[in-house]
């Protein structure tokens, strides 16, 4: 083990550390370090004090996979009374809330749906763009990516050039866990994408031109030095492709889950999040998960070197299934940014900064809660959805 | 770094440092933490339910009368035991039309062996409270605050240390509000900054405490890193349908351990367990 107060030394001169100091630094370092640390890699990055935050609208288009990720509260499999597909109707009007919030932007994931071809979702993003030219798609992680590869039976630089002539602006980093294949096997990931074949769709994005986000989820079966691999895996890549705007971490959220166990607590979140500053020295932007963490924990993520406050989000449905449920709108945002001493500033996905608050600006509605994909009992199904071949047995059924 | 300069500091970690180094020299590693049953004032349970296993019966709510208040301190003090039996807060019974003297009495009398809670920012005459209860041979366990705003802070935690050098007996300073905005919370930033300061103002009293109920397991574990030493409110029922590993016992232990520190329970009068 190296001294601490050597390896602090290195990272206060600006110099990179390696994964074993890594290690060190994480097993070993005080809180209080760890903070300090971070605070100065962010201060280094950030000397304006500004901290950053995205009005976007964090929408599900499906709940239905075939995933089955063990970790997951949120999906239903393919035939489930509880799945449901977003109608294009309903997405747009999502769009026109998220616009009158000041939003410019949909952050649009959902499950691996079987009955969702390719052509499903360029006549989407397509849709979108004819009616809104401005608005930005934030959409579809690598194993959705992948998905969709397996399904259309194309590479993934076909089906991300397609994406891309359809309306594709960037990709977001979800489904990334941790990026260790071990771990990926005991959460039942592995065969969505493989570490290898995460890394692999944001090489192929970064080479179309797109910027893509990197996440992890922590705190289930995975080691701390499993951990610090994740991290290295992305500075690695970061240094061949350069493509991440940032990095996005959380703890795993048990509630409802197939994999069970209980959440990592606050000060491990604080700690993982300044780890991740010290190490991904090539990232400039690190965000707070206060949708995880709360908005009090969020909010300290300023002292431990996150600067962006993330999205004002609007709609939830992932995390919330899994037990979080906390609601910050762009006022509360703007709130704890200010009482952290730093200046709120909006962004886009390509953390260019579009100006200050919209609701001083303008009369915007306080949001206390975020909204949910679909109303409870609504079973509607999208009237597009007969236009798409059905491939699950269970669809065709229906449509029978 | 002065009181002020810990309220002014934009640096969090500077401030939670300087609450933390005088929590070390007074409570190293330990680490207290409280079970408590809450009993509401106007309905008082005829039995205990199962998986209950708490250091404090804390009678809660403003009480109607001051018969009402006596009946249900009968009535927890049958089910509770050997365990202490308290009733929050100082600033309900206040609302009696009978003085606190009258009151502390009658409880006592009832069984109840203490008061928690008297919110400095509330309750006028504060040491001539103090001074009345303990009359009464009663004893006032925590300071605490109801509302807070950025005016305040430091004041209170003067007049919190104040009233323990003139009023003596608190075991405990409870900083954080109780009383929160829908609209306009405390922030993390405010919450760190306020137990810090009050562990560095309020030296004189045993323990800075944070309810864990009411501030959850998150910002609480964070409070004991920046000056707090206490944790209190955790429920004392169990319903067991999480596991053990998900007990509200192993998780408070679980998470004061993950802050590198000692748990050590104790009951409502800051006996150990």
């Amino acid at each position: 083990m190296k001294n601490i107060d050597e390896i602090s030394a290195r990272v206060r001169e600006g110099d990179r550390i390696d994964r074993d100091e890594a290690l060190d630094l994480y097993l070993h370092a005080p809180t209080a370090l760890l903070g300090e640390l971070a605070d100065r890699v962010r201060a280094r990055k950030h000397p304006a004090r500004i901290v950053s935050y995205i009005i976007d609208r964090n929408v599900n288009y499906t709940n239905v996979c075939v995933a089955r990720c063990n970790f997951c509260a949120f999906y239903r499999p393919v035939g489930s009374m509880e799945g449901y597909v977003l109608g294009f109707e309903e997405i747009f009007r999502k769009i026109d809330e998220t616009i009158e919030l000041g939003g410019g932007q949909l952050l649009l994931q959902g499950g691996h749906n079987p009955d969702l071809p390719l052509e499903w979702y360029e006549d989407l993003f397509r849709a979108v763009k004819a009616r809104y030219p401005d608005f930005r798609l934030h959409a579809l992680s690598p194993p959705e990516v992948i998905h969709i590869t397996r399904m259309s039976r194309l590479t993934v630089p076909q089906v991300i050039e397609r994406l891309v002539a359809a309306g594709l602006d960037s990709i977001p980093g979800g489904g990334a866990e941790i990026l260790v294949d071990r771990v990926r096997k005991l959460l039942n990931c592995h065969n969505k994408a493989t570490a290898d074949e995460w890394l692999d769709v944001m090489r192929h994005a970064h080479r179309a031109g797109l910027r893509t986000t990197a996440t992890m989820m922590y705190g289930h079966v995975e080691s701390v030095d499993e951990r610090l691999e994740h991290m290295f895996r992305l500075r690695d890549l970061q240094d061949e492709m350069g493509g991440f705007t940032a990095f996005i971490t959380w703890s795993y959220q048990p509630e409802h889950t197939e994999l069970g166990g209980f959440e990592a607590t606050g000060l491990e979140y604080l700690h993982t999040l300044a780890i991740a500053r010290i190490v991904l020295d090539n990232f400039d932007n690190l965000q707070a998960s206060w949708v995880t963490q709360g908005g009090k924990v969020g909010q300290l993520s300023l002292a431990f070197g996150a600067n962006d406050m993330g999205s004002v989000m609007i709609e939830e449905n992932v995390v919330r299934a899994a037990g979080a449920s906390y609601c910050m709108d762009e006022a509360e945002i703007v709130r704890n940014i200010e009482s952290a001493g730093f200046t709120p500033k909006r962004r886009n996905m390509h953390y260019e900064i579009l100006g200050d608050p919209v609701f001083r600006e303008r009369d915007v509605p306080r949001m206390l809660e975020l909204a949910v994909a679909r109303a409870e009992g609504d079973d509607s199904r999208p009237p597009e959805i007969v236009r798409y071949a059905a491939r699950s047995a269970q669809e065709k059924k229906l449509r029978s | 770094m002065t009181p002020q300069q810990l309220i002014d500091t934009p640096d969090l970690i500077a401030a939670g440092v300087a609450g933390d180094e005088v929590r070390r020299r007074m409570h190293g590693a330990k680490t207290t933490f409280n079970r408590v049953f809450e009993v509401p004032v106007d309905a008082p349970p005829a039995a205990l339910p199962a998986r209950v296993n708490a250091g404090e019966f804390r009678i809660v709510g403003k009480p109607s009368t001051l018969d009402a208040l006596t009946a249900a301190v009968r009535a927890t003090a049958a089910l509770a035991g050997e365990v202490p039996v308290t009733v929050f807060s100082v600033f309900d019974l206040l609302s009696l039309p009978q003085s606190i003297r009258v009151v502390a009495a009658a409880i006592k009398e009832a069984g109840a062996s203490a008061l928690v809670h008297l919110p400095i920012d509330r309750v006028e005459n504060a040491e001539l409270v103090a001074q009345d209860v303990r009359a009464a041979d009663l004893i006032i366990l925590s300071i605490g605050v109801d509302d807070l705003d950025d005016n305040n802070r430091l004041a209170l935690c003067e007049m919190a240390g104040t009233l323990q050098s003139r009023a003596g007996g608190f075991k405990a300073f409870a900083p954080l509000p109780r009383k929160m905005s829908v609209t306009k919370p405390t922030t993390g930033y405010d919450d760190v900054r306020m137990v810090a300061l009050a562990r560095v103002v309020a030296q004189n009293i045993e323990s800075i405490q944070v309810d864990w109920a009411l501030y959850g397991p998150k910002l609480a574990q964070v409070a004991l890193t920046v000056g707090a030493n206490d944790l209190d409110n955790v429920a004392a029922e169990d319903p067991g349908v999480l596991g053990t590993r998900r007990s509200p016992l192993e998780e408070v232990k679980r998470n004061i351990t993950a802050a590198s520190l000692e748990p050590a329970e104790r009951d409502g009068l800051f006996n150990p367990r």
